[in-house]
């Protein structure tokens, strides 16, 4: 059975070894944020880290991702603290989401080699796929989540999950503690 | 719940709060038949908890429009809370949010005989239809005139019954009291929602409620592209990290996974196969029939896809879609079929019949939607009951679909709001609730139904094809006398108006395709000051099933009418902006965004060579009306069509959510890149030719141009943006095309043609 690295933790798939890595994700590891949207490498909603690669997870069967590290989506960050995501969220360069995961992923690898991408370079590691239309925001939004890895802009745009009431009230008067 | 006279209903909703519910009909209109005194209106919009959370219902699922945010901003404004104490909850199935602004707009295809009857958004007729029929349908972008008042009122009299309770507190009078940020404020006095929300409860609000003096809104012009927003939408946290739930993101115990192929279009049924050839699929579990399909089911979607493929279903089939057939059945429909005229102005018979200065004639090809997402959704059926996860923009059509399928009383279909990963109208067709559900009954367990790619093309329904002429008579100095625009397509929203209401199949829906058409076809009547116009259509049985889409009738009118002015203008060496000025004396709002958009984008003059073209547009919905003038650069290179620029400038009136807005317009601009690029299909022995995205000539990243989105300061009732960039970046671009090198357009998707 076909073992590697999901989002940092050893997985054994006892699936077909042929089965593409985007539905062993989806339907044996329950990782649902990696989306099916053509099944032959048109769209890219499927992209996942592949050893720090954006890859069309579509693509991509188990027994090739043998013993690779593959992050998803929800790898990516615990709490929505990547820089694309937050960058992704100001910016709102996010409409129906269906697309969103992997632009993140493909913004996400770009910045991991690139921190400061021109617009041509961001054009060119981009090639996903959106029909809402969240184009004109992206190159804006990437070059944003880049400043803030160079660590010269703070962005807190998406709250971490999971906040607790407490918390809550803390931070907004009208809410209300346990 | 017990609804009092007044019509409000106070009850203890979740967690010891307070659920306001809301009566309409005796509220706000004035009932034209007794009848309607015993048949009371109601709608349900917000829960205040004893924790200070503000509890919002949305009763449109999340296509990606923003909707999620813009009702709880309504409440947020009108109830004075702050942002971040709002949460929302998809409203369920029910008559309470029957779209009564939809259903007076659609009255023709519910009310055939009657449609005087019903023309207007406030009609009882509609409203009552709208409610006890549960015509919960979102579409046209219809959801905030059918909503905004009531959420508004809502949203009052929960401020002024809280009020009420800390006024009581503090005895002063209520109406001194102000709400802001989640506090009820009196002098120093504050006490937050979440402390007054039992007794507030117990409050009697005033009848009619008392609105803020300011409707929700923000003034566009100050929220700049990239700025802080006020109100950011609250679903763009969960899609950021994947945790945001789509149809086939739901996960149940037990589950199983199904994948599908349907018969290519026509009088399709399943004629035979062979499930052995898959037995060597690990785990591959069985066949279910539907039909005219046939499904896998497996433990994973991928071994049931993989099983379909090595069974290979066989169909039989009559009256096979095909492109030849449909471009022949166009073609006559257009020179000698029976058209009815949509609209006309002065003495067309006199003007418009045999001598023409410039006629051009235009070819539009069925399209397919291309929603990243392809159809899904996930059933359980227990003990009787059927559980649905699906998105959806017509959730009684499809409990219904699923009920019948299932064979199960309608009262025993859940339907659970997920979001969907775009629509632009595709998600108005309920196949694949009624496919899930039958499946769901022959399997015995929880499942999950995915459409593959390759499916989508085959069986979703493509925007009609259409065949048109347009026709002009111009005085000596250029300008237009006389316009007939004459159009052959199948009666789309007809056809369509039969499956939604009807519950028809696709291939008895296909009847009402001889039917006129004057919703879609209502597109095509200029907003031009044009002395004698007619505006015909010729209903065209084309046998292939045509589908709503994003732009429907005002993308295709607007194309025609748009292209066909800048010709006249070119013709008779007039420049395109002032051209269609001296035709708008009787629309100045719409002069107001040509201007506003013509110096935006530097226009100059769109003069050959220049690469700049422009166009506008007017829509009417249910009582409202927005406006948009797109000027475009854009000119042919070696990949294709390049476009380099759009600018665009709205007036959608107020506007509720200024950078939801931007973003409406800004995907209708891409939208329409993709309808102007490709989205196209031909169609051979009822299959599509075109069999993957890849091939669909889709905008990517690299082939997004410069675009700019300014909106008009208005105070006129919301229009919803979501289709004036579709309508009218089409003809922008083209225009632009022939200003860039003299090759007129005249298709969709464009294709070269040389004048």
């Amino acid at each position: 059975m076909p073992s590697l690295t999901v989002n940092d933790r050893p997985v054994d798939f006892q699936l077909d070894p042929q089965t593409p890595l985007l539905w062993a994700l989806r339907d044996a590891a329950n990782l649902t944020g990696t989306k099916y949207g053509c099944g032959v490498g048109d769209c890219g909603a499927c992209m996942v880290l592949v050893d720090g690669q954006a890859l069309r997870s579509c693509l991509i069967s188990l027994a090739e991702a043998e013993g690779r590290s593959v992050t998803t989506i929800e790898g990516l960050s615990a709490d929505r603290s990547h820089p694309v995501q937050q960058a992704f969220v100001a910016e709102q360069a996010i409409q129906c989401g269906f697309c969103t995961p992997g632009m993140v992923i493909a913004a996400a690898a770009l910045l991991a080699r690139n921190a400061d991408p021109s617009p041509e370079d961001i054009k060119a590691a981009v090639p996903n796929l959106c029909r809402c239309g969240v184009y004109p925001r992206l190159v804006r939004a990437i070059q944003r989540a880049g400043r803030v890895a160079r660590r010269v802009e703070t962005i807190s745009a998406a709250p971490a999950p999971g906040i607790t009431p407490e918390d809550a009230a803390r931070a907004v008067p009208a809410m209300k503690g346990p | 719940m017990a609804l009092s006279r007044r019509g409000v209903l106070l009850g203890a909703g979740a967690a010891g709060g307070l659920l306001l519910a809301w009566t309409l009909a005796p509220r706000r209109y004035v009932a034209p038949l007794p009848a309607s005194a015993g048949e009371v209106a109601f709608d349900s919009w917000l829960k205040i908890g004893t924790d200070g959370v503000v509890t919002v219902a949305v009763p449109e699922a999340e296509m990606g429009h923003g909707i999620t945010t813009l009702i709880p901003q309504i409440v947020a404004m009108e109830l004075g809370a702050d942002w971040r104490q709002i949460a929302v909850e998809p409203a369920p199935v029910s008559g309470a949010y029957g779209n009564a602004a939809l259903a007076a707009h659609w009255a023709p295809l519910w009310l055939p005989l009657a449609t005087c009857l019903a023309d207007e958004p406030g009609d009882w007729l509609a409203r009552r239809y709208a409610e006890d029929e549960v015509f919960d349908v979102m579409a046209d972008g219809t959801t905030i005139t059918a909503f905004e008042a009531s959420v508004r009122a809502a949203a009052a009299s929960a401020r002024a019954m809280l009020a009420m309770a800390a006024a009581n507190r503090w005895g002063v009078a209520w109406e001194e009291c102000v709400a802001e940020s989640g506090f009820i404020v009196h002098d120093k006095n504050r006490l937050s929602f979440a402390a007054l929300a039992e007794d507030a409860a117990r409050r009697t609000p005033p009848d009619p409620p008392v609105l803020r003096p300011e409707a929700p809104g923000e003034r566009a012009g100050a929220v700049l592209p990239g700025a802080a927003l006020s109100f950011p939408r609250l679903d763009l946290p969960a899609k950021v990290d994947g945790s945001y739930i789509f149809a086939g993101d739901v996960r149940l115990p037990d589950m199983v996974f199904a994948a599908i192929r349907h018969g290519p279009l026509g009088e399709a049924r399943l004629a035979g196969y062979d499930p052995a050839r898959a037995r060597g699929v690990a785990g591959f579990r069985r066949v279910v029939e539907g039909p005219d399909w046939l499904a896998a089911v497996a433990t994973t979607w991928w071994a049931a896809e993989r099983a379909l493929g090595l069974i290979a279903p066989r169909f039989s089939v009559d009256q096979r879609a095909d492109s030849a057939r449909i471009e022949r059945a166009l073609d006559t429909a257009l020179r000698r079929g029976d058209a009815t005229r949509i609209a006309e102005r002065g003495n067309p018979d006199a003007w418009l019949s045999a001598r023409f200065e410039h006629v051009a004639r235009y070819a539009v090809a069925p399209a397919l939607h291309a929603t990243l997402e392809t159809a899904s959704a996930t059933a359980r059926l227990v003990e009787g009951r059927l559980e649905l996860w699906m998105a959806s923009q017509a959730p009684q059509a499809a409990r219904k679909a699923a009920a019948e399928a299932a064979e199960v009383p309608l009262e025993k279909v859940v339907l659970y709001p997920t979001g969907g990963g775009g629509s632009f109208d595709r998600r108005l067709e309920s196949d694949h609730a009624a496919e899930v559900a039958l499946i769901a009954r022959q399997v015995g367990k929880p499942v999950q139904l995915a459409w593959s790619r390759w499916q989508e093309h085959v069986a979703g329904l493509p925007r009609s094809p259409a065949q048109a002429v347009l026709a002009a008579r111009t005085a000596p100095d250029g300008s237009l006398a006389a316009l007939k625009v004459r159009v052959a397509m199948p009666g789309a929203t007809a056809e369509f108006g039969e499956r939604l209401f009807e519950g028809a199949s696709r291939s008895d829906a296909l009847a009402a395709q001889d039917e006129a058409d004057p919703l879609f076809l209502a597109g095509a009547v200029p907003p031009y000051a044009i002395e004698h116009l007619t505006v015909e259509h010729c209903p065209a049985r084309i046998a292939l099933p045509t589908g709503r889409q994003r732009g429907n009738g005002a993308a295709l009118g607007c194309f025609l009418i748009e292209t066909f002015i800048d010709e006249l203008a070119v013709r008779a060496n007039r420049e395109p902006l002032s051209y269609r000025i001296a035709m708008l004396g009787g629309d100045v709002k719409l002069v107001g965004v040509l201007q506003h958009a013509a110096t935006l984008a530097e226009w100059n003059g769109g003069t050959m060579g220049s690469g700049q073209g422009l166009a506008c547009c007017r829509m009417a919905v249910a009582g409202r009306e927005g406006r948009i003038a797109v000027v475009a650069s854009a000119r042919r290179d070696e990949r294709g069509i390049r476009v380099d620029r759009l600018t665009a400038v709205a007036d959608i009136g107020r506007v509720i959510n200024a950078d939801i807005a931007r973003q409406q317009i800004e995907g209708g601009l891409v939208f329409a890149m993709g309808l102007g690029s490709g989205c196209a299909t031909a169609y051979s022995d009822g299959l599509p030719l075109t069999g993957r995205l890849g091939l669909l000539g889709l905008p990517l990243l690299a082939d997004c141009p410069e675009i700019d989105v300014e909106f008009i300061d208005s105070e006129a009732d919301p229009f919803d943006p979501g289709e004036l960039g579709v309508a009218a970046a089409l003809p922008a671009i083209a225009n632009a095309l022939y200003a860039s090198g003299g090759t007129r357009v005249r298709s969709l998707p464009f294709l070269a043609e040389t004048t």
